[in-house]
C-alpha cells in the first residue's frame, strides 16, 4: 500500500469548494421555508376563521388573529347541528370501516388465489378484477342509480357499503398480488402435505405476512371513502344516510342559511379525523404511497 | 392394467402414463376451482357493481332514455350527435381539455421541483408533511375553503395587494377566463404533495453508481440531472403523469363545490355536465353518452401512456 501523499492536496481549494456547496443549501432551505409558509396559509386562514364571529370575520383582516376564542363555541354548535354532523360522522366512519375493511379481506383472498395456487389463465382473471380501475367513475353512476332504485338499495347504508367494497377491491388486488408473489412458498407446500386446507394456509401462513401492506392499503382506501362526495350524492338523498362530505356540500350550497365562518368550521371538523389519522399513522400512509408508486 | 408396449416395461406399483396424466388433469381442475373460489368474492363485487354498470352505461347511451321512459327504444348515435350541437358540451369539452393538458404537465413538473428542493434538506420529513397535508383533506373541503380564499376580499386578493399586485385582484371564480385556471391552481396545490412524495421515492431508489461516476468525471449538476437522473427516473415520472391525468380530468367534487350554479357556468367540465344532465335534468341517455366519451378519453390516455412506458422500458 502506498501512503497518501498530502503534499499534493490543496486544502484551501477543498475548503472553498465545501463552502460553495454549503451556500446553495442555505438558499434552498430559505426557498423551502417561504414556500411552506405560503402552502400553509389557507389552513392558517381556515383555523383563525373558525375562532371569529360573523361580524369579526366580515370586518377585520382575513388573516388577523381572533379577538377572543369564544365564537368557536357558537360556530361549532351551528356547524354541528346544521349539517347533522353526528349522523354524517357515523355514516362516513361506517362506510369507510366496512367498505375498505371488507374490501381488504376480499382483495387478499383474490390475491392468494392469483399467486399461491397454480392454474392456467391467471392473467385473464387478474385483468377481469383489475378492469375495475380503468374506467372513469362517471361510467358507474347512471346504472348504479337505476339498479339501486329497482333493488331498493337507494338511500340505504348497506347499499353504500356494498358499492364502496366493490370500488376498494381492484387496486389492493394489484398490490397484494405483487406482494404475495414475493413470499416464499415452501411453508405452503409443507402445510399442504400435512393436509391443511387452502383456507387454513391463507389464514395462518400468508395473511399474517401481509398485515403491513394491508394496513397501508386500508388507510388509503378508508381515506378515499371518507373523502368521497360523488357517490354519496348519487346514491343517497336523505340526511339520515348521507356521508359527511355530502352534508358539507349541502351546507355550503345553501347561501342564506350559513355564514362563511360556520361553513369553514364544518369544513375543519369534517377534515380533522383523516388529518389526525395521517399525523398519527404517518409511517403507514407513506408506506401506502410507496405501494401506489410501484 | 395397461398392456401397451411402453408401459409394460414399468415395474409394478408405478401407475401408467395415462393414469398420471388423468390424475394431473384432475388436480389441475381442482386447483382451478379452488383458486376461483378464492377469487369469487372479488369477481362478484367487481362484476356486479363495476363491470356490469359499465356495460349497461354503454347500452343506455344508444337508447332514447329520459325521465321515466325510453330505455327500451334504441336511437343509435342520436345522443352522440346531440352532444356536438350542445353549447354546454362545447364549454365542458374545452375546459376538460385544459384540465387534461394542465394535469399532464404540471403535477409531475412541480412535484419534481419540490422533490429536488427538499431532498436531503434539513427537516426533509417536515417539509414533506407540509406539502402533502392538503392531500389529506377531501376535494370537497378544499373546494369549500378555496371558494372563500378566492372571494373578492379573500386572502388570495389580500396577498396580491400586499405585494403590490393589487391591480390583478379580481373575483377569481366569477370571471370566465380565470375561473377554470383558478380551480386548476387549487387542484395543483392539493395534488403536488402526492406527486412530490412519489417522485422522492423514485429518486431515493435510483442507483448511486452512475451519479458518483458522473460527478467524478466533472459533470455539472444540470448535466447529471438531464442525462442521468431524468432518464433513470422516467418510469416513475410516467406513473405519476398517468395517475395525475386520470385524476385530473374526471375530478368532480372540486369543480362542483367551487362552481355552484351549474350548468350555466364557465367552469363546466364533462364530469360535471355528465352529472347535471342525468341527475338534475333527467336526460339519462345523454348523460350516459357523456360518460362513454369520458371513458374513451381515459382509455386512450392510459393506452398511449402505457405504450410510451413500454418503449421506455425497452430502451
Amino acid at each position: 500500500m502506498t501512503a497518501l501523499d498530502l503534499s499534493t492536496l490543496d486544502l484551501d481549494a477543498v475548503v472553498r469548494k465545501e463552502q460553495k456547496a454549503a451556500r446553495p443549501k442555505v438558499l434552498t432551505l430559505g426557498v423551502a421555508v417561504v414556500l411552506a409558509i405560503a402552502w400553509m396559509t389557507p389552513f392558517y386562514y381556515l383555523v383563525v376563521s373558525v375562532f371569529k364571529s360573523n361580524t369579526e370575520y366580515g370586518q377585520g383582516h382575513p388573516l388577523a388573529l381572533p379577538q377572543s376564542l369564544e365564537p368557536i363555541l357558537v360556530n361549532v354548535y351551528e356547524a354541528w347541528t346544521k349539517t347533522r354532523m353526528a349522523d354524517g360522522m357515523f355514516n362516513s366512519a361506517l362506510y369507510g370501516l366496512f367498505g375498505a375493511g371488507i374490501a381488504m379481506f376480499i382483495a387478499a383472498l383474490a390475491a392468494y388465489g392469483l399467486t399461491r395456487i397454480d392454474f392456467r389463465g391467471k392473467t385473464f382473471w387478474f385483468m377481469l378484477i383489475f378492469a375495475g380501475t380503468i374506467f372513469p367513475l362517471q361510467m358507474y353512476l347512471i346504472p348504479l342509480f337505476l339498479g339501486y332504485t329497482r333493488l331498493g338499495l337507494m338511500n340505504t347504508r348497506i347499499g353504500m357499503i356494498l358499492f364502496y367494497i366493490a370500488i376498494c377491491i381492484p387496486f389492493p388486488v394489484l398490490v397484494l398480488r405483487n406482494y404475495m408473489a414475493g413470499i416464499p412458498r415452501e411453508m405452503d407446500e409443507a402445510a399442504r402435505i400435512d393436509g391443511s386446507s387452502e383456507f387454513r394456509i391463507f389464514r395462518s401462513i400468508v395473511l399474517p405476512n401481509c398485515w403491513g401492506p394491508m394496513t397501508a392499503l386500508f388507510l388509503i382506501q378508508f381515506t378515499w371513502v371518507w373523502n368521497d362526495l360523488l357517490f354519496s350524492m348519487v346514491l343517497t338523498s336523505k340526511e339520515d344516510v348521507r356521508s359527511l362530505m355530502n352534508g358539507l356540500m349541502v351546507l355550503q350550497g345553501s347561501y342564506a342559511a350559513s355564514t362563511p365562518n360556520v361553513v369553514m368550521t364544518a369544513t375543519l371538523l369534517a377534515s380533522l379525523p383523516t388529518v389526525v389519522l395521517f399525523f398519527v399513522l404517518r409511517k403507514h400512509f407513506m408506506n401506502g404511497l410507496r405501494l401506489q408508486g410501484m | 392394467m395397461a398392456t401397451d408396449t411402453a408401459e409394460t416395461m414399468l415395474p409394478a406399483g408405478i401407475p401408467s402414463i395415462d393414469t398420471m396424466v388423468a390424475r394431473e388433469k384432475r388436480h389441475a381442475r381442482k386447483r382451478f376451482w379452488t383458486a376461483l373460489a378464492f377469487m369469487s368474492p372479488a369477481l362478484f363485487f367487481v362484476g356486479v357493481f363495476l363491470l356490469l354498470p359499465v356495460a349497461f352505461n354503454i347500452y343506455a347511451s344508444f337508447t332514447g332514455w329520459q325521465k321515466f321512459s325510453g330505455l327500451d327504444r334504441m336511437v343509435g348515435l342520436a345522443n352522440y350527435q346531440r352532444l356536438f350541437s350542445n353549447p354546454n358540451f362545447e364549454t365542458a369539452t374545452s375546459n376538460t381539455i385544459l384540465w387534461v393538458v394542465a394535469s399532464f404537465f404540471l403535477p409531475a413538473m412541480l412535484g419534481l421541483g419540490l422533490a429536488l428542493l427538499v431532498k436531503g434538506l434539513k427537516g426533509e420529513e417536515t417539509f414533506k408533511s407540509v406539502y402533502f397535508l392538503p392531500r389529506m383533506f377531501s376535494a370537497t373541503a378544499i373546494g369549500v375553503l378555496w371558494y372563500y380564499v378566492y372571494a373578492g376580499e379573500g386572502i388570495f386578493n389580500t396577498a396580491l395587494r400586499s405585494v403590490g399586485l393589487g391591480d390583478y385582484a379580481r373575483n377569481w371564480l366569477y370571471e370566465a377566463s380565470y375561473a377554470t385556471p383558478a380551480m386548476i391552481f387549487t387542484h395543483l396545490w392539493q395534488q403536488v404533495g402526492l406527486t412530490m412524495v412519489l417522485l422522492l421515492l423514485g429518486l431515493n431508489a435510483l442507483p448511486t453508481d452512475p451519479l458518483e461516476a458522473a460527478k467524478v468525471d466533472g459533470a455539472s449538476r444540470w448535466q447529471v440531472f438531464r442525462h442521468i437522473v431524468l432518464p433513470l427516473l422516467a418510469p416513475t415520472i410516467m406513473v405519476v403523469v398517468t395517475v395525475s391525468v386520470l385524476a385530473g380530468f374526471t375530478s368532480f367534487d372540486l369543480v362542483w363545490v367551487m362552481g355552484r350554479d351549474y350548468p350555466n357556468r364557465s367552469t363546466l367540465t364533462l364530469a360535471v355536465n355528465q352529472y347535471w344532465e342525468s341527475f338534475r335534468a333527467g336526460y339519462w341517455a345523454y348523460g350516459a353518452a357523456i360518460a362513454v366519451i369520458l371513458g374513451i378519453i381515459a382509455l386512450s390516455i392510459s393506452w398511449v401512456l402505457g405504450w410510451l412506458q413500454q418503449r421506455l422500458d425497452r430502451r
